[in-house]
């Protein structure tokens, strides 16, 4: 793995609710970095922040708090149009790819654009290329004269996918890039990422709801709860040893295709507050089951369970913070 | 996929097969073609159709009723009527089109910009805007005629521009919706400058509306020109230009010979009318929710 | 006799293009599926197989240019399909209920949610307006909204997605259904609140003896809260039976495909060639719908594929399904 691409400090993005003075608190203080030829998996449910960092890390929105450092380079504050030339090294790839596509382009021109903006190359080398990038993305150079109208969700994603990887970049920021696909078209694509993060030595952010296909991508998974990072752990690590309770639950809720599967039903009470109205103290308390009195005071501290194992829980240090099995 | 293949079917056969699809979508908007290319092949092809000069006049056949000789009749300069009406489409065209043309160019950047930027610029723009769509057009259209003097041109300048408001709010409303969609923002992504944005990314989507508006905002230059013609102002007689001979033949109607006004009339509201169905019927075709499936 | 019969049920897209070309897309092509009360029923299948169209057909929801073409669908023992308008109205909303995704649109955002309760209660139940708030109490306490109360006079906007939910459920229960229809209920909701909205679901599916239908791409929801699966691919039930059956023995290689493309299953850098495109509804072909897509496909494929019976209640329309040997358990191809 090669050095650290993407870096955040305490990040910290608010979003004002109309002008009522209130604000949505989407992230709520998120150190995250990434190196090169690394996928990082973010994984949480709504409210978590997780596709407001995908955003705010690219500039794509700007932060309230904290830092964001790309390659080294702080890009916090930077002017728009110093931050624009930046985006030839990192790009993104939308949930929905019908409507991350100008109706109106031709796919080919959709997946020359990076290059014709970034590059300064002829136009028959672009021409070149873009059959070289479908024919990378299984897309069929036929496609390319087309609009995106003509093409089916799994070529639409390819395409997307295409024009993410035209620039070669260092950081690529995939926001749930097969939630709105079929089952059977998600695997091609999942395929298809997993040669290219191989290939291109980038590193992927990679978010998603579904535990499922995080486990497959990434290298690291970070469980994210109302716009903080409650656990961060290496794959494997975290379906075998889940540390926070939040993490343990969301386990529990993912259900397998495998109907003699046991199911450790950990179901929470109640509902995700809003990001509006942040409990108090441990933004988790109101749900825990095993909250203790102090959760609802003390906002607990990312620490290391072990190596590259974070989890923010008060409870981590005398084991019970593992619910018990049998808890419903 | 369409269902004919391209390849085993003939051109012709294809076309009358889409003007039949078209048409079944929507009555409305072939009707309105129907009468705009009627008026058009007029225009282009008036020698065809006229049956005297214009203007030519017949000192000896003043204010003559339709008869044979004169379809139409005659007015009060002894001018055959029909093929002055005949003529008039040429200026209902000649006024329209470069009308609209310079509403649509001045008022769809302005949207554009104004939609996308948002801000002060966005306000001031649009307060400018607003004051001059509160202006009756008409009052504005006559005092900025009159003082610049009269001419063809002068209507044309002054009808485009005090009609281009109509054209930026229809874009900016579009606009204020596109610009946090994903594509927009993918296009942000990639590195778009905001010039590439707004006129490859934003405009090819927000210019339906304003396009099917320009057949109604024709039918209102028409209107307008008319208009001025009637009260005296733009284009005067001799010129067989409608709204002139309305103004003329007004004074003829209290004493019988209606047919110097009448026909005018007629032409002009038909020309209108179908303008304005071609502009609401073009609606249904670009709007799926609004077709009548069946 | 079963509360549901769905007999060789078509239901087509007709209509005409902009070229004026007349254009058929056949979206059911003959459904077969029974249900009885305290089962609950999976459909399972990806965009286009025509999962709610189905719940569509049944309740007679269609719209132009989607047409039912031949067929036909016993409930309780009267043929739905034949029935003038103002019947069929009393029995949608009272005896077949139906639930589905996004429920905040299918709430009036403009009437408090005990309102609604209360009106859907007396269009079909009639009565007295207490004894309707009184039973909307009861549904609303049913579904484990806290405070119903206190929330009878909450506005739709005022709820999350999980709640608003829950109240559709209610409003579905109301006139005690005899058949629950559930199309995605859970896309779109939080993993965490999925899993309560779906125990809520059995549990009352169990507490009041309904049948009930769910619709959903979501296999491991099939897996954990179906009794049966049916599953779907271009309109036609490809493979259908108990969820164990279905699940752990697929016959149909498409079932096979779909079960092997789930997360758990799928091992990357394997290159398995799953997928491809969506049939073409305009353009089926004769013989297997699947058979452009199928990696076992064969000339045999052009003739329609025979529903094989893989053991008693588990059958798959294949040319290449056997039948389970019950007692040798001999692997099937």
């Amino acid at each position: 793995m090669g050095d650290i691409i993407l870096q955040t400090t305490n990040l910290v993005k608010r979003f004002p609710v109309g002008r009522s003075g209130t604000f949505v608190n989407a992230v709520n203080g998120v150190n995250l970095s990434i190196r090169r030829g690394e996928v990082l998996g973010m994984v949480g449910e709504s409210g978590s922040g997780k596709s407001t960092i995908g955003r705010t890390v690219l500039r794509l929105t700007n932060p309230t708090e904290g830092q964001v450092f790309f390659n080294g380079q702080d890009i916090t504050n930077m002017p728009n149009k110093y931050v624009r030339p930046l985006r030839k090294d990192m790009q993104m790839v939308f949930q929905d790819p019908w409507s991350a596509l100008n109706p109106r382009m031709k796919v080919g021109d959709l997946i020359a654009e990076p290059l014709r903006i970034h590059l300064d190359i002829s136009r028959s080398e672009c021409q070149d290329r873009t059959e070289m990038l479908a024919q990378r993305v299984r897309l069929s150079t036929d496609f390319l004269n087309r609009t995106p109208s003509a093409l089916s969700g799994g070529q639409l994603q390819r395409v997307c996918i295409a024009r993410a990887i035209a620039t070669n970049p260092k950081l690529i920021v995939l926001d749930e890039p097969t939630s709105s696909l079929d089952l059977s078209v998600r695997a091609g694509i999942l395929e298809l990422l997993q040669e290219l993060r191989v290939e291109t030595e980038a590193g992927f952010l990679f978010i998603s709801h579904d535990l499922g296909t995080i486990k497959l991508i990434s290298d690291r998974i970070a469980v994210l709860y109302l716009g903080h990072i409650v656990e961060e752990v290496p794959k494997d690590k975290l379906f075998s040893d889940p540390s926070h309770p939040y993490s343990q639950s969301l386990l529990s809720a993912h259900l397998p295709s495998d109907p003699n599967a046991r199911l450790r039903r950990l179901t929470l009470q109640g509902e995700i507050p809003s990001p509006i109205n942040l409990p108090s103290g441990c933004s988790f308390h109101t749900r825990c089951p095993v909250a203790l009195p102090a959760c609802k005071s003390t906002s607990p501290k990312a620490e290391e369970i072990s190596l590259n194992h974070l989890a923010s829980c008060l409870r981590l240090h005398d084991g019970s913070n593992i619910i018990p099995r049998d808890q419903k | 996929m369409p269902a004919v293949s391209p390849t085993n079917v003939r051109f012709s056969t294809r076309i009358s097969n889409r003007l039949r699809g078209v048409s079944r979508l929507s009555p409305t908007a072939t009707a309105g073609v129907v009468i705009i290319l009627m008026f058009g092949i007029l225009a282009i092809f008036s020698g065809l159709f006229m049956t005297h000069d214009p203007v030519s006049a017949y000192p000896d056949r003043i204010l003559q009723s339709p008869s044979a000789e004169h379809w139409f009749g005659t007015d009060s300069n002894g001018m055959d009527v029909f093929s002055r009406v005949i003529y008039g489409a040429k200026f209902g065209f000649g006024i329209a089109i470069p009308a609209v043309t310079i509403s649509v160019l001045i008022g769809v950047p302005v949207g554009l910009i104004a939609g996308y930027r948002g801000g002060i610029l966005d306000e001031v723009l649009m307060r400018i805007f607003d004051g001059l769509r509160v202006f009756p057009s008409i009052i504005l259209a006559l005092a900025v005629v009159a003082a610049t003097g009269q001419s063809l041109i002068n209507v044309v300048l002054v009808l485009g521009f005090l009609d281009s408001p109509v054209f930026a709010r229809l874009v900016r409303a579009e606009v204020l919706t596109l610009r946090s969609s994903i594509f927009v923002e993918s296009a942000v992504a990639a590195g778009n400058p905001t010039w590439r944005i707004l006129f490859l990314h934003l405009l090819p989507n927000s210019i339906q509306g304003a396009m099917a508006q320009t057949a109604v905002r024709a039918a209102w230059a028409v209107r307008i020109s008319a208009t001025l013609a009637f009260l005296g102002v733009g284009i005067q007689a001799p010129t067989p230009e409608w709204g002139a001979m309305i103004r003329q033949g007004a004074e003829f109607m209290v004493t019988g010979q209606w047919w110097v006004a009448i026909f005018p009339g007629i032409a002009l509201i038909f020309l209108v009318f179908g303008l304005n169905l071609f502009g609401d019927g073009i609606q249904d075709i670009l709007d799926p929710r609004r077709r009548v499936s069946k | 006799m079963s509360l549901l019969s769905v007999s060789e049920l078509q239901t087509h897209f007709i209509f005409h293009d902009i070229d004026n070309q007349l254009r058929e897309a056949c979206a059911l092509n003959k459904v077969n599926l029974t249900l009885n009360r305290g089962e609950v029923l999976g459909i399972v299948g990806e965009t286009g197989a025509g999962k709610s169209l189905t719940a569509q057909s049944i309740c007679g929801l269609l719209r132009p240019p989607a047409r039912i073409v031949g067929g036909s669908v016993k409930f309780d023992g009267r043929e739905l399909l034949s029935l003038p308008d103002d019947e069929l109205n009393a029995i949608r909303g009272a005896d077949i209920a139906m639930v589905v995704q996004n429920p905040r649109s299918s709430l009036d955002p403009l009437t408090r949610i005990g309102e609604q309760l209360v009106r859907i209660h007396q269009t079909h139940t009639g009565g007295s307006l207490e004894i309707s708030r009184q039973k909307a109490m009861e549904m609303m306490q049913a579904v484990g909204i806290p405070d119903p109360q206190g929330r009878f006079t909450a506005w739709p906007h005022e709820l999350s997605g999980g709640m608003a939910q829950r109240v559709l459920i209610a409003m579905a229960l109301m006139n005690s259904p005899k058949l629950l229809i559930a199309d995605e209920p859970t896309t779109g909701l939080d993993v965490t609140v999925q899993a309560q909205i779906l125990d809520l679901l059995r549990g009352l599916v169990s507490r009041f003896d309904m049948a009930s239908m769910i619709i959903t791409h979501d296999l491991g929801i099939v897996a954990h809260y179906c009794d049966e699966v049916a599953v779907m691919f271009a309109g036609e039930i490809i493979e259908q039976g108990k969820v164990r059956d279905v699940f752990l023995k697929p016959a149909h290689p498409y079932t096979q495909q779909l079960l092997a493309a789930t997360p758990e299953q799928l091992h990357l850098g394997t290159k398995n060639q799953l997928g491809g495109q969506p049939p073409d509804l305009f353009n089926l072909p004769t013989g297997c719908l699947s058979q452009d897509r199928c990696p076992l496909a064969t000339n045999t494929c052009q003739k329609k594929p025979p529903m094989v019976k893989i053991t008693s209640g588990h059958n798959a329309r294949c040319h290449f399904a056997k039948p389970l040997k019950t007692s040798r358990g001999k692997k099937n191809g």
